[in-house]
């Protein structure tokens, strides 16, 4: 099956872009107009409380979630509407929070679920050749994340969406995938939505930060702004992430 | 010894029919949960096929050939038609699919009358060796059973459709933004299913009555079989079918059936109680 691609190219040339996205899950309204656009070859920073509805922010990308209102465009296309599998195909990946990876498939399966293997992939991630023939499910929590993360770059995407990455890991682990991240978006100009909880990732990665409060962009910033207000508290980091 | 002899053989071609009508819902009910109360008339289906095709003047094993990819398209217009809007509301897929099987047996009977049907069996004469011999057609399925029943397990353990099919059980929506068009491995999984429930009906054919009702014999004992198997793989099913089926037939031919029966479901309780995910217990679906 083609996949349907819709017709009308957006005037700009955003790879990722929200318009006012309203999403939910039945009578409870989780995003009450969400706009962002990420430009291609960047990565932008989704942060926010626990419950301020990341999670549900990319499953509107990525089409596990319907929209009640709002777009969605993935370089230029709309895809709103379109089943989770063509999004996919039109170049939209994820990693899911908690990884979601098919614990008694081998590294192998997982990654070439999407289609063939890549080399590029075990040049990002070498620690995965030795463990090309074992069980997803024996592997550390950090060998885990790396084959999840190659098993969504495999298909080659346009966007890459990675919801909460760090999890569950230490922080030399967090610290290795961050450089790798960096490595591949200037190796191959591929444009991320990080959504994450880690600071320090997301100073590593990404090349500027919105913030998700009450179910809206409530602020956008430059990474260095970021930085540079770690210690204040009244800055972004401290209004929109402590409790 | 001599003696005990037939009543193994007996056991094991019932075995292995037993399989061969349950492997077909092992995928769809075990792998992929629905529970599809028609399974037992696509079997039906499937031995009304070569009714049909002997009826034109075809060979039986055409007609046996014929049967799977009849039922297939069938089994891909039930999923398209019905299964696909009820799939993720397990009493209304039971409701739904209980249904259908009344309806298709009422068409059966509409269209073949009540009664019963016999399909010659293809392949005359006996296997001897000794003093000992053996129906030559029960032998041949027996091994065709085995050969249909390992070529199941390969699809959906060494192909890259098996894969895909496993992964679009386990996790539908990773599957499905991996790129994974996963209505259509789910249509294809279920046309397979059905079209081995078509062969099963073609193939056990010759050896018992074709009417109306022949479907729901073999569906009980099959959802039994995989209920104490296992859900979801191959190995659980012959496991289950190899102590439902074995038993039966044993106890059936040396005691009684009533007895044989009651030791069955007695033996089928107690291993679902104390093993609730079966004996080989499968990893496909999870909840």
């Amino acid at each position: 099956m083609t996949p349907r691609s819709a017709p009308c190219i957006s005037a700009t040339d955003q790879m990722l872009e929200l318009a006012d996205i309203h999403a939910g899950y039945g009578q409870v309204p989780v995003l009450r107009g969400v706009s962002l656009v990420v430009e291609p070859g960047t990565v932008m920073g989704l942060m926010g409380r626990n419950g301020m509805g990341k999670t549900t922010l990319c499953n509107v990308c990525n089409g596990l979630l319907a929209t009640a209102s709002g777009s969605v465009r993935l370089d230029g296309h709309l895809v709103t509407g379109n089943p989770a599998f063509e999004i996919a195909q039109q170049g939209m990946a994820t990693v899911p929070q908690g990884r979601d990876l098919f614990e008694d498939f081998t590294v192998d399966e997982n990654l070439g679920l999407g289609g063939p293997v890549p080399v590029e992939i075990y040049d990002w991630f070498p620690g995965l050749v030795p463990l090309r023939n074992r069980l997803a499910g024996t592997l550390s929590g950090g060998e885990q994340q790396m084959v999840a993360i190659g098993r969504a770059l495999a298909r080659k995407p346009k966007v890459l969406l990675l919801d909460e990455p760090s999890e569950g890991l230490q922080p030399s682990v967090i610290h290795d995938m961050g450089a790798v991240l960096r490595r591949i978006v200037d190796d191959v100009g591929l444009t991320i939505l990080l959504v994450e909880q880690h600071v320090e990732l997301v100073q590593a990665v990404a090349g500027s930060v919105a913030f998700l409060a009450d179910g809206v962009i409530a602020e956008q910033v430059p990474i260095a702004v970021l930085s540079d207000s770690l210690n204040d508290n009244e800055g972004p980091v401290h209004r929109h992430l402590s409790i | 010894m001599i003696e005990a002899f037939p009543i193994f053989l007996d056991a094991l071609s019932f075995v292995l029919i037993l399989v061969l009508v349950a492997s077909g819902l092992v995928i769809v009910f075990g792998m992929m949960g629905i529970i599809n109360l028609a399974h037992g008339e696509l079997f039906l289906l499937g031995a009304y096929t070569v009714v049909v095709a002997q009826g034109f003047g075809a060979p039986f094993w055409l007609a046996a050939a014929l049967a799977p990819i009849v039922v297939g398209v069938a089994g891909l217009a039930i999923e398209f038609l019905l299964v696909r809007f009820v799939v993720h509301r397990p009493l209304d897929t039971i409701l739904a699919t209980w249904g259908l099987s009344i309806v298709i047996k009422q068409l059966v009977v509409l269209a073949f009358g009540p009664g019963s049907h016999s399909v010659a069996v293809p392949i005359d004469g006996a296997f001897s060796v000794g003093e000992f011999s053996y129906p030559a057609y029960r032998i041949v399925l027996m091994i065709v059973a085995t050969a249909v029943i390992a070529g199941a397990g390969y699809v959906l353990v060494g192909t890259r459709f098996g894969l895909l099919a496993r992964a679009v059980i386990a996790r539908p929506g990773t599957s499905a933004s991996l790129g994974i068009n996963t209505g259509r491995v789910t249509q294809v999984s279920f046309a397979i299913g059905a079209a081995l429930a078509g062969l099963a009906g073609a193939l056990v054919a010759p050896l018992i009555s074709v009417d109306p009702q022949m479907g729901l014999g073999f569906l009980v004992p099959a959802f039994l079989a995989i209920l104490v198997g296992g859900a979801g793989s191959m190995t659980g099913l012959v496991a289950g079918g190899g102590l439902v089926g074995g038993l039966d037939s044993v106890l059936g031919g040396w005691i009684s059936p009533v007895l044989a029966q009651i030791t069955v479901f007695v033996l089928a309780i107690l291993v679902i109680r104390l093993r609730p995910g079966g004996l080989f217990p499968g990893r496909g679906r999870r909840p």
